[in-house]
């Protein structure tokens, strides 16, 4: 997916579980689905994961899919080495407020800089790696 | 529990410099015995100790306890600050109490760090899993987004983050401790033609790490009168506050602590914005002073470039900036770079500023940032307000 011609070198994903549990959300990247936490007593959804919820204090916690529609709220564009992106630079990163009413960091990896604008609609693509693949967000 | 004025008596400070190939410890305690000589303590006085957790100790847990073992101070007080930019000034303040609670009497708040040599700081907890695929875990990144979603509110203004650039590299060319490198007037010229980052965010809007080492002398009157130590900081007026809007997915990312402490902090001084004499803020990236400017109440939100341009920053005038350059210019000695700032207001109100010395220098305003969170502006704020006791 990147415009640069120099193919990036394999990334891989991160180990799973070692923060709170997270393993709906790697088999939600396994199935095509993005699936985060949600507090059923509030109705909420919260990204990252949290040991417990943000609206009740309360470890009631389940995983839902989520549409994968959103709009843009930030973006910027890295274009340096050292910051986690080299061998993709230039290397568009967003944050995506979702229609569920949660906000996610992720990668543009079809947009070129100033391509995506703050309020764009984008949704759900896939970042593939070296073994598997990681939620990311395309214009719509 | 004393009802004496406690406050800050002595400070020292080493030069900031690239890769020295020395660790934290070794650092430190060159701070360490140049406060000693400074101030006559003995080193067998030092009975409360903070230590500013460092990037280039960072998996150590015992950092603190080794610090004591390295420099042979046997505290009755012990404390690992680790707010990131804001655990110097948040350290003077927990010191403070323990003189008060009469947990020790000789506290330094001690701060080295050496991430041009080393960096051990593994960040590990959400990190690993939701930021750092998507390169989104590292400074840059994070204020890169900060920026555009404040350019989309209220426009960014070149010229003002420049004049930010321009007016710190002016004071850091007065500043012997300042990372030699960057010890030459900047230009307009220079700035825009800077490369781009994280876009919009240039390369000399940023922080350059060093490696350094600073430290602070927390006692009460009394026992500073009795050192013959006649110079003596109190803080007038301190707030912080950490995840500002934390529970909430949708947050203004623009927004941080400061709007929230802002107001708190000048009343507890008794003062407005238009009363403080000088601003030594927080300076990781110039947007964080403008949005620091404005959040604060200097000028109304959106305004920050405004005020900027329409305001003598210079140490000559009427609200000087980061007189010794701050981290911008002067480098950042990885988190011993948040106290930076504070020892230098600290030397402006002792009156030791030398050719950079602000006239009247009744009052500073100092303050910190700490920690990239999860899709936010920063962890923790904190500002202070010193005035002579």
């Amino acid at each position: 997916m990147s415009k640069d011609n120099a193919p990036a070198p394999a990334r891989k994903l991160p180990s799973e579980n070692l923060y709170v549990d997270s393993s709906a959300f790697w088999q939600g990247t396994r199935d095509k689905k993005l699936l985060l936490q949600y507090c059923p007593l509030n109705g909420r959804f919260q990204h990252f994961p949290r040991p417990i919820s943000l609206y009740t204090g309360r470890r009631d916690l389940e995983w839902r899919e989520v549409s994968g529609r959103g709009r843009v709220y930030a973006v910027t564009a890295l274009r340096t080495n050292g910051l986690g992106a080299d061998g993709r630079l230039p290397c568009v990163l967003a944050l995506i407020d979702l229609e569920e009413g949660v906000r996610i960091l992720a990668n543009l990896p079809g947009c070129a800089p100033g391509e995506a604008r703050i309020g764009d609609a984008v949704h759900l693509v896939w970042d593939e790696l070296a073994d598997g693949r990681y939620p990311a967000f395309a214009k719509s | 529990m004393t009802t004496d004025p406690i406050g800050i008596v002595g400070y020292a400070e080493i030069p900031n410099r690239f890769r020295t190939g020395r660790s934290a410890y070794d650092l430190a305690g060159e701070a360490f015995a140049a406060l000693l000589e400074r101030t006559g303590v003995a080193l067998d006085e030092v009975d409360g100790l903070s230590v500013t957790a460092a990037l280039s100790e960072g998996t150590n847990p015992f950092f603190a306890a080794y610090m004591c073992e390295a420099l042979g101070v046997t505290p009755t007080w012990l404390n690992l600050s680790a707010t990131g930019g804001c655990s110097g000034l948040s350290a003077v303040m927990r010191a403070i109490s323990a003189v008060r609670e009469g947990h020790c009497r000789v506290a330094v708040v001690l701060s080295a760090d050496a991430p041009s040599t080393i960096y051990r700081a593994d960040f590990g907890a959400q990190r690993t899993e939701f930021q750092e695929p998507q390169a989104a875990a590292r400074p840059p990144a994070a204020f890169g987004l900060l920026m555009s979603r404040y350019a989309h509110q209220h426009g960014l203004k070149e010229d003002a983050l420049a004049k930010i650039a321009m007016v710190q590299r002016g004071h850091a060319v007065m500043n012997e401790n300042a990372l030699p490198k960057l010890r030459t007037p900047l230009t307009l010229e220079e700035y825009k033609a800077s490369r781009v980052v994280a876009d919009p965010l240039r390369l000399l809007d940023s922080v350059m790490f060093c490696d350094g080492a600073n430290a602070l002398l927390v006692m009460s009157r009394d026992e500073a009168r009795r050192r013959q130590l006649d110079k003596m900081l109190l803080p007038t007026a301190y707030a912080e506050v950490t995840n500002h809007n934390g529970r909430d997915p949708l947050a203004d990312i623009t927004e941080s602590g400061f709007t929230a402490l802002g107001p708190r902090l000048f009343k507890q001084a008794g003062m407005a914005p238009k009363d403080v004499r000088m601003f030594q803020p927080y300076d990781d990236f110039t947007i964080a002073v403008q949005l620091q400017l404005e959040q604060l109440g200097f000028c109304p939100r959106g305004q920050g470039a405004d005020f900027v341009l329409d305001t003598d920053l210079r140490h000559s005038g009427d609200l000087p900036l980061n007189t010794g350059g701050g981290q911008i210019s002067a480098g950042q000695p990885g988190l011993a770079g948040g106290p930076l700032n504070l020892v230098e207001g600290v030397r402006q109100l002792f009156g030791e500023g030398g050719e950079r010395q602000v006239s009247d220098a009744r009052n500073a305003l100092v303050t910190g940032i700490g920690v990239i969170p999860y899709g936010r502006n920063w962890s923790t704020s904190a500002a202070m307000i010193l005035e002579a006791a």
